[in-house]
């Protein structure tokens, strides 16, 4: 009975911090990307709002929640409101499944610093991946507006399109692991002593542009493109209704996502013991906010791809080459594993 | 004599390039070094860039200050000028050249002794365009533009300019680069600062 009250505080714990982590980085990432993007392009950023501008995403905040709540006329009113929680949940949901560093041990209990210790943890994420799109998807069409839903339709297509090779990308990485337990992947690095990155580079690659793909990144963003589509799915929302929509696909999404590869290409916690017994979680969030950090680099610095060429590039180049690169490693676990 | 460089561009990407993705790398590099570089950024309403010496902005009145071209030395006498007033003779060779002529509303009496004064020059600024034209028409050298471009005016009335607004913009803002040499920027160093060192042609 201890046990259980124990393990019920802990998972609320992790919940909580989870939460509140993943929610102000996602604010504070808005305040980053637009810092990182002005500097390269020779701009400054916010500078205005506090020190450097870092109360930027608060001053955001109050402005989108101070906004008049304006519904336009012929949206389907119960669509309208569940796309939102549909597009955000799934994005908060990735984050049960990243481990953000070694378990550790507490009065005697082991803990592990995931919020769900999942047997399927990637095959979780490519679901809840998928399950973004539907509030896209349904944004797009209670919106009752021609951008919108093409936005939303580009998305619909793109996602099809990309969760295929993602998926095979990373079926290669969990056939080295013999795992889809996260905290397999990372041991079996860990012990092999080799991120799986060298092993798989062409795989890191593709994961790479699945995961541009999946959040709506240049030089992928066909479902929002500025140019044609106004903004895309959300055009019809405003306030904090709008607000969710980038923070849940472009922060919280990439986030995990980035997460998610360092994880399966880099070790995930793996590193020199320098920083004491921080140095697991260090490392954690160093790789992923060097991935975030290319995401942004890349989304900044690339055009945009026509529509039509993003799925092509999905179905005949990175397809065919997911999948050669799948029965290579298959072949080569065979006969040398 | 300028330098072209000309650069080929082919259809397709070749083998190479497509495989090791070297047009993403270009791009990236090019974005990098303007992350380290410094931001070229003026923070407008802090720090403003001075505008060139041939920059059209508010019209002004040279006054009347004994640096006068010949052709006002022939009419002076029959003119009533003031020391430090404007020297405008009121010819209406502006509004004649203006494209769009009724901006102007000029009138002139005649004194006393027989001289011409002028007592009224207004400019509704609305309907200028700053093409300057009426600067080039000026026969007296009078006329002339400065380098005030923050012109925002709460109500359309306030947007019409009168005579003693162009003399004092006369006196102080086209006096102090009427004699400077004619560049493009009048201060190299601040500009330098700002977009880098220039190489001039000339």
């Amino acid at each position: 009975m201890n046990d259980m009250v124990f393990t019920a505080i802990v998972i609320a714990i992790k919940i909580l911090v989870v939460l509140a982590v993943t929610l102000g980085l996602g604010a504070y990432l808005t305040w980053y990307e637009r810092k990182f993007a002005g500097h390269l392009q020779a701009r400054r950023g916010p500078t205005v709002v506090g020190p450097f501008g870092l109360l930027q995403p608060l001053a955001d905040g109050l402005k989108l929640m101070t906004k008049a709540p304006i519904i336009p006329r012929g949206v389907d009113t119960k669509l309208y409101y569940m796309a939102i929680m549909m597009a955000l949940v799934p994005a908060i949901m990735l984050f049960a499944v990243v481990p953000f560093g070694p378990s550790f041990k507490i009065m005697g209990h082991e803990i592990k610093p995931i919020v769900a210790n999942l047997n399927i943890a990637i095959l979780y994420v490519f679901a809840m991946g998928s399950m973004a799109a539907y509030g896209t998807l349904f944004a797009g069409w209670a919106s009752n507006s021609k951008y919108a839903f093409i936005g939303s339709l580009r998305k619909a297509a793109l996602i099809v399109s990309y969760e295929v090779v993602l998926g095979f990308a990373a079926l290669s990485v969990i056939l080295l692991a013999g795992s889809m337990n996260v905290f397999d992947i990372v041991d079996s690095q860990i012990k092999s002593g080799v991120w799986y990155i060298v092993y798989q580079p062409i795989s890191f690659i593709l994961f790479l542009f699945c995961l541009l793909a999946e959040s709506g990144r240049v030089p992928f963003d066909i479902q929002e493109a500025e140019a044609e589509l106004v903004t895309g799915y959300n055009v019809e929302y405003g306030g904090m209704k709008f607000g969710i929509f980038p923070l849940a696909e472009w922060y919280l999404n990439v986030l995990a996502l980035c997460a998610i590869a360092s994880v399966l290409y880099f070790g995930g916690w793996a590193g020199p013991h320098i920083f004491g017994p921080f140095s697991g979680f260090i490392w954690f969030l160093a790789k992923t906010f060097g991935l975030l950090f290319f995401v942004l680099w890349v989304h900044w610095t690339l055009p945009r791809y026509q529509a039509k060429d993003v799925v092509e590039f999905a179905w005949k180049y990175l397809l065919p080459i997911s999948i050669i690169n799948l029965v290579g490693t298959a072949f080569f676990i065979y006969f040398k594993g | 004599m300028i330098k072209l460089k000309k650069l080929r561009r082919n259809d397709s990407l070749g083998p190479l390039e497509s495989v090791l993705f070297l047009d993403f790398i270009k791009g990236l590099t090019i974005t990098m070094k303007n992350l380290l570089r410094k931001p070229i950024t003026t923070q407008y309403p802090k720090e403003k860039i001075t505008p060139p010496k041939r920059f059209r902005g508010k019209h002004g009145h040279f006054v009347y200050d004994g640096q006068e071209p010949p052709s006002l030395k022939a009419i002076e006498g029959f003119m009533s000028f003031e020391k430090g007033k404007s020297r405008c003779v009121a010819c209406y060779m502006c509004q004649t050249a203006c494209p769009m002529p009724t901006l102007f509303r000029i009138e002139a009496i005649q004194m006393p002794d027989g001289t011409k004064k002028v007592v009224r020059f207004d400019m509704n600024l609305l309907n200028c365009l700053f093409c300057g034209l009426c600067v080039d028409a000026c026969p007296v050298e009078c006329l002339t533009m400065s380098d005030i471009h923050e012109m925002a005016v709460y109500r359309r009335a306030q947007a019409v300019i009168h005579m003693d607004d162009m003399e004092k913009i006369g006196a102080t803002n086209a006096a102090a680069v009427r004699n400077l040499p004619d560049r493009i920027w009048r201060d190299d160093k601040e500009r330098e600062t700002l977009w880098g060192k220039v190489k001039w042609n000339f």
